[in-house]
């Protein structure tokens, strides 16, 4: 009596457990992401992420084109993409920027998703 | 005279041929026997608990200490001198403001942290205990990925343990609240990474136990029953074998950590706030967060409080008592613990203790068995300076510490307490002998009375 109580409570928390999983995709803090200098963020840089410059800016459709050294890349820019300028180089503080930041010429580091590498996840800009 | 002078130089040619001979074998004895490299291990030790990173002066250490199972307690920290880098916010003019709070710090040793941002500094922030980082293997890889730090969500980059160290140095070791990197800080390199995570993966447990274990006490052995049963402790189910994944048959195979919103932050009267200084609810995973924070490990419990994330309660008993207040029982978890069970977590006080009796008689394995393991790593270094020992034997002498506070503390297995403390007399003895035979004679002594201590825990 007693195992079977138990076992018709693993089914029901079994059942249960997938709208845990639901709401607890994993990931990175993005918080202190914004401080790292472009190229060298931990286990990204080079492996998620595409390092060159702009080249073209498609404001209509929210995208960006760069020359990365993983070749030519046009990416969407999400109303979730975070976007910070890395002024690091200039030895001054790193801020939030935003989608008019992203101009031609400027380098860039574009995190892309895991599962899509033409979103961006994130975006650093190389600040003057 | 001509004779002396040949004397005299005949002597410094004599002089000068031992010299070169000398020499000679000086380079050939360093030629034959160089000097070992350190292991990653032991570079990440030395990164570990030295390396500033050009910040503010604290290390890893300066938060995880050795001595202190790898995290920090107010009780440690009363022990600090007031220059130590810890700190830093009571002696840098540029961290004077919202860096830390001191007076949270020295009383219930919380450190601040912008969970979600770093834009508004007086405002939003959340005030954290410092996670101990053993048994590491164990506790953090998940379905999702990596987690890492109270909310599973604690290093940037890919969201490794090897990247933890970053944001770590950018939140914690800078000398302004501007974080700019080559100013502020630097941050660590690859190969620092690399070592820094083989280091904390080597801490402490290196796989779960498994229930049940054939325990002695019969106050400790009923609170593993109630540990275990799904229709009354329900503990296991999150905390699979006492450790910090959630059960398979319940989870699904590979499950692995889980974050739960089981309501921490909704409890009544909770230490900082009691002490009226400012204290922002902490929302968890995410920015903005979802209120989950990380299942930690529960082997290593007893000794490592105070609990939960913010450090709200302060003993073993009253953690476990937390799974029946309305806190947890009204919060997202405890209500699908609810829906899925048909019942709340409902134990009387005689449960709660059995259960926290189990929790410090595992944890008192546990010391028992890093203590050893300590020992006879220090036993078998014998061509080794003591400045490499002591240190181990250091830590053998508070794992045995330890084991003594968490059984003494629950009023349980006085017999495993009196070898303890027989065994932390052969660990100081050995610390302060001069004579390697007699250190080692003290060691074997040391680890034959941890030994006794264990066989009086669990046949």
């Amino acid at each position: 009596m007693k195992i079977q109580r138990i076992s018709r409570s693993l089914g029901s928390i079994t059942i249960l457990s997938s709208i845990l999983f639901a709401v607890s995709a994993g990931h990175a803090q993005q918080t202190t992401e914004r401080f790292i200098p472009i190229g060298q963020s931990p286990g990204i840089s080079d492996k998620y992420s595409f390092i060159g410059e702009i080249v073209e800016v498609d404001a209509a459709k929210h995208t960006i084109t760069l020359d990365s050294n993983r070749g030519r890349r046009t990416i969407d820019v999400t109303e979730s993409t975070k976007i910070w300028l890395d002024s690091s180089g200039a030895k001054r503080k790193n801020t939030i920027g935003s989608y008019e930041d992203c101009q031609v010429g400027r380098r860039v580091e574009v995190m892309h998703l895991r599962d899509d590498e033409s979103v961006a996840d994130w975006i650093k800009i190389e600040s003057p | 005279m001509i004779r002396a002078l040949s004397e005299i130089k005949t002597c410094q040619l004599r002089a000068c041929v031992l010299s070169i001979f000398a020499c000679t074998v000086i380079v050939s004895a360093c030629e034959t026997t160089p000097p070992e490299p350190p292991t990653l291990v032991e570079l990440g030790e030395q990164i570990f608990l030295n390396e500033t990173f050009d910040g503010n002066g604290r290390t890893c250490g300066s938060c995880h200490q050795p001595n202190d199972n790898f995290g920090l307690t107010p009780a440690f920290i009363a022990t600090l001198p007031d220059d130590d880098p810890l700190f830093v916010a009571e002696t840098n003019p540029d961290l004077a403001n919202n860096f830390e709070n001191p007076r949270l710090m020295r009383e219930l040793a919380l450190i601040l942290e912008n969970q979600d941002g770093f834009d508004d500094l007086p405002n939003d922030f959340n005030m954290r205990g410092i996670p101990h980082t053993l048994a590491l293997p164990t506790s953090i890889d998940s379905r999702d990925g990596p987690r890492t730090g109270w909310s599973g969500d604690g290093a940037p980059g890919d969201g490794s343990l090897r990247s933890f160290a970053t944001g770590a140095v950018i939140q914690h070791f800078t000398k302004t609240t501007n974080r700019i990197a080559g100013v502020d800080f630097r941050l660590p390199t690859d190969e620092e990474l690399d070592a820094l995570e083989a280091f904390q993966l080597s801490l402490g447990r290196q796989e779960d136990i498994e229930l049940p274990l054939p325990l002695k006490g019969v106050i400790a052995a009923r609170g593993q029953e109630i540990f275990l049963d799904n229709t009354l402790g329900k503990c296991n189910a999150c905390h699979f074998n006492a450790g910090a994944n959630g059960d398979p048959s319940v989870f699904g195979p590979g499950a692995g950590n889980l974050n739960f919103d089981t309501g921490v932050e909704n409890l009544p009267d909770q230490p900082a706030d009691l002490t009226g200084e400012p204290n922002p609810p902490d929302d968890g995973f995410g920015a903005p967060g979802n209120g989950e924070f990380n299942t930690p490990p529960l082997v290593e419990a007893a000794d490592t409080g105070p609990f939960f994330h913010n450090n709200s309660v302060e003993t073993i008993e009253g953690a476990v008592a937390f799974y029946n207040g309305d806190a947890f029982t009204n919060s997202p978890a405890g209500q699908l613990l609810i829906n899925a069970t048909g019942s709340a977590i409902n134990l009387d006080a005689t449960q709660v203790v059995a259960v926290s009796a189990f929790l410090r008689v595992i944890n008192a394995l546990e010391n028992i068995r890093g203590s050893i393991e300590l020992l006879e790593r220090s036993a078998s270094a014998k061509n080794t300076p003591r400045s490499a020992i002591d240190p181990l034997l250091d830590r053998a002498l508070h794992d045995t510490e330890d084991g003594i506070q968490v059984l003494s503390g629950g009023g349980i297995h006085p017999e495993a307490v009196a070898s303890l403390t027989s065994a932390l007399d052969f660990i100081r003895d050995a610390l302060n002998t001069r004579t390697s035979a007699r250190r080692e004679r003290l060691i074997t002594s040391a680890i034959a009375a941890e030994r006794r201590a264990r066989d009086q825990l669990t046949d």
